[in-house]
């Protein structure tokens, strides 16, 4: 049976499947292949870099964010040539935690860094990096978070499916050769990764003259010089394929800090309607052109709760890529409520691309709440306890009111307005038109 | 908290209003921070200089650098004294003078600066000012810098309010009731969550600080104490706690799959007298117990 199995995979394999079990691996089969290591390899046509993979979906090259929660939910990492955008959180508390994991990612899997920030030294951001779990301790570590959280449910679960006591609690393989890496965010990352890294600094007091005379052009001097040096670091290093005799092609993680900050120059945080409202815009329209010609992938991390105008948070939006929002419960009401005392705070992921495909890989969890536990920044959905709608409705996001509407008339079993429901539901005009007759049946039989 | 503002360094935000005027919470920290021994310099820019000295003693009074923007801001009187570059140029020549030693610059007022000057360009100034010690650029070791930076905030928008707060370090409210002054404190330390407080206080005759017991004195982190926490399991139509009774009962509960001791016991232990396996079969009333063959009728 397994012979069969593994006889009709893969063109080429001769003889049965080499059965060897290896942690890391979802599946014990391995193909014998011309190449017998190396567990990024696809084939031998692509170019393995080390730290991405390809996509299963679309086949697309991804790199991992640095926690591979959020790689889960954005469909496998984040893609090269694109864009993260993340919403900071009020007191800029959580973001720059997601900034360090991307950076210190970028280290250990080898790849050069590019930091930009005008609030605080490159060098000072990465010394700050978080260390990453290592092999021998992760396991260790991480046990012993996830066990200081056990609750009694969970011992009465053992009783039904005593089988996988023996299992155990969390997969977690060895950390060079994987994909994405977990991060200890209470510890320092060591000084010789730092070392060996290539990475270049753009810290804008630095390069920007205090006496510099804002020329007639429409993007912040600021913008205009960071293009410059991102464009500059692209062509030296041979990112966009213009060296072909480089040794080995790498990714380049750029990583820009607050953007859209009055630090930057930028003043859609002080102004509605300011002299210079498209500059951020048109920045990074041009950003995204250059990350698109080259191996690179960006992170930006913009407080957009300060920008006044609201259309140009939307217009920034649909500029990026992929967009997080981060909402810290520090301040507002939430942070008393019971539903929420085990997080602290929620994530909202307001847009995934749709790269040379029709549908995104959206999660089907909409409630996603963070938490900094004392180690590890974790992502999980949101445990409703209790079945109480009213709750709900006024504690989901706004975009949510809708379905959240018609699951209370669900409840209240009202068939007429029922079927009203699943109009709207329908996704073509078929399916309505069905749905149309269907309501107006049942409406005629209530009132009969 | 309200005396221990200054220690911290950076920007210190004082927020008035009309009701609550916070021009002497600034003398008074103005003063206290002088006797402690540290330079203080003044950027007078929305009142007069005698006006701003009034209520000194002579002593404070000699410790003070003045800069005095009031009397010509925009230099027509082109004297050698005026500083080049405006206030900025003069936030920039002290930060570049660099006594070894803790600075406290007071900005009379921030309100005067945003209204002449970019939004921009002065948050660059304050945060590459607070910030001076972070970046070591010489080897001197440059002492602690500290901003403290009157803001009426009826003037502006949120807009530049909410800019100049994000980069406070401190951000000083004043409010009060009934003639009582407070001061709620937003303490932003750079990676962990702000704390806040709020301090009922009054300013002495002679600019000193004396706090006091307000009506009510609270101390705690973000946390409103009028809202109840929500209990969500109220108000359901069904029951979803466990009496005693009811949790022993589930627990003693033996499920039919449980893999019990006893059964493994049963299982491992031999049983007597049986090398193979036995089938037991009842017959049905339906079966045909008939011994012959019915395809011996087939002839093939």
């Amino acid at each position: 049976m397994a012979a069969v199995a593994t006889c009709g995979s893969g063109a080429g394999t001769t003889g049965s499947a080499v059965a060897t079990a290896s942690k890391s691996n979802v599946t014990s089969f391995q193909r014998r292949g011309p190449r017998a290591s190396g567990t990024n390899d696809s084939g031998p046509r692509l170019v393995s870099i080390a730290g991405t993979r390809p996509s299963v979906r679309n086949g697309q090259l991804l790199v991992s964010t640095g926690l591979p929660a959020l790689d889960q939910l954005l469909g496998g990492g984040l893609a090269i040539g694109t864009v993260l955008l993340i919403e900071e959180d009020k007191y800029n508390i959580y973001s720059p935690l997601l900034f360090k994991c991307f950076l210190a990612e970028g280290i250990v899997n080898g790849h050069t860094l590019l930091v930009a920030s005008a609030k605080e030294d490159p060098a000072n951001i990465l010394q700050e990096l978080p260390a990453p779990l290592l092999d021998d301790n992760s396991k260790k570590e991480f046990d012993e978070d996830v066990y200081n959280h056990k609750t009694p449910e969970s011992n009465i679960k053992m009783k039904i499916a005593w089988r996988y006591q023996l299992l155990p609690k969390m997969e977690i393989g060895p950390v060079s050769s994987r994909f994405g890496h977990y991060y200890d965010a209470s510890k320092r990352i060591p000084q010789e990764l730092i070392e060996a890294s290539n990475w270049h600094g753009f810290f804008l007091p630095e390069k920007i003259s205090s006496t510099l005379k804002v020329e007639p052009c429409s993007l912040t001097p600021g913008y205009i010089k960071l293009l410059q040096f991102i464009q500059n670091i692209i062509y030296e290093e041979g990112f966009d394929g213009s060296n072909p005799q480089k040794k080995q092609r790498n990714v380049l993680r750029i990583g820009i800090q607050n953007l859209g900050s009055p630090l930057w120059g930028d003043d859609i945080c002080c102004a509605e309607n300011g002299s210079n409202s498209h500059s951020l815009t048109k920045f990074l329209y041009v950003l995204r052109g250059l990350l698109r010609t080259s191996l690179s992938a960006c992170i930006i991390t913009m407080p957009t709760h300060l920008i006044q105008n609201k259309t140009i948070i939307a217009r920034v939006t649909n500029l990026s890529d992929t967009v997080i929002g981060l909402e810290s419960f520090i301040g507002s009401e939430r942070e008393t409520n019971p539903l929420y005392k085990d997080y602290h705070g929620l994530i909202h992921i307001r847009q995934i691309p749709r790269l040379n495909n029709l549908i995104c890989d959206e999660s089907d969890v909409k409630d996603l709440a963070f938490k900094l536990k004392r180690k590890l920044f974790t992502i999980e959905a949101e445990v409703q306890k209790g079945v109480s709608r009213a709750t709900f409705l006024l504690d989901g996001p706004r975009k949510k009111l809708f379905p959240c509407l018609f699951q209370l008339l669900e409840v209240a079993c009202i068939p007429w307005l029922m079927a009203s429901s699943s109009i709207f539901r329908a996704s073509n005009i078929f399916e309505s038109f069905l749905c149309y007759q269907l309501w107006v049946f049942s409406a005629s039989l209530f009132h009969f | 908290m309200l005396d221990s503002l200054l220690s911290l360094g950076g920007l210190v935000l004082l927020r008035d209003s009309v009701e609550w005027e916070g021009r002497s919470l600034l003398k008074a920290l103005v003063k206290k921070s002088a006797l402690c021994g540290e330079q203080v310099h003044i950027l007078g820019c929305e009142v007069s200089e005698e006006e701003f000295r009034e209520g000194f003693d002579s002593d404070i009074n000699n410790r003070l650098v003045y800069h005095d923007f009031f009397r010509d801001p925009l230099n027509w009187s082109k004297t050698e004294e005026a500083l080049p570059g405006g206030p900025l140029g003069a936030l920039r020549a002290i930060c570049k003078r660099t006594d070894p030693g803790p600075v406290t610059i007071a900005l009379d007022s921030l309100s005067w600066l945003l209204l002449h000057l970019p939004c921009t360009t002065l948050c660059q100034a304050l945060h590459a000012v607070s910030h001076q010690d972070a970046c070591p650029g010489d080897s001197s070791p440059v002492g602690k810098v500290s901003v403290l930076g009157l803001l009426h905030e009826e003037l502006h928008g949120p807009g530049p309010v909410g800019a100049l707060s994000s980069l406070a370090q401190t951000e000083v409210t004043l409010g009060g009731t009934k003639g009582q002054a407070s001061a709620h404190i937003l303490c932003r330390r750079p990676r962990q969550r702000p704390t806040d407080q709020t301090q009922w206080f009054s300013i002495l005759p002679d600019f000193s600080l004396d706090l006091q017991e307000g009506p009510s004195v609270e101390s705690q982190p973000y946390s409103d104490p009028h809202i109840p926490p929500v209990d969500p399991t109220t108000h359901l139509t069904f029951n979803l706690h466990l009496s005693k009774k009811e949790r022993e009962a589930k627990d003693s509960l033996i499920l039919p799959f449980q893999f019990s001791s006893e059964k493994q016991q049963a299982l491992l232990r031999p049983r007597p007298g049986q090398a193979t396996s036995h089938i037991f079969y009842e017959p049905d009333a339906y079966d045909d117990l008939d011994q012959e063959d019915p395809d011996d009728d087939l002839d093939i």
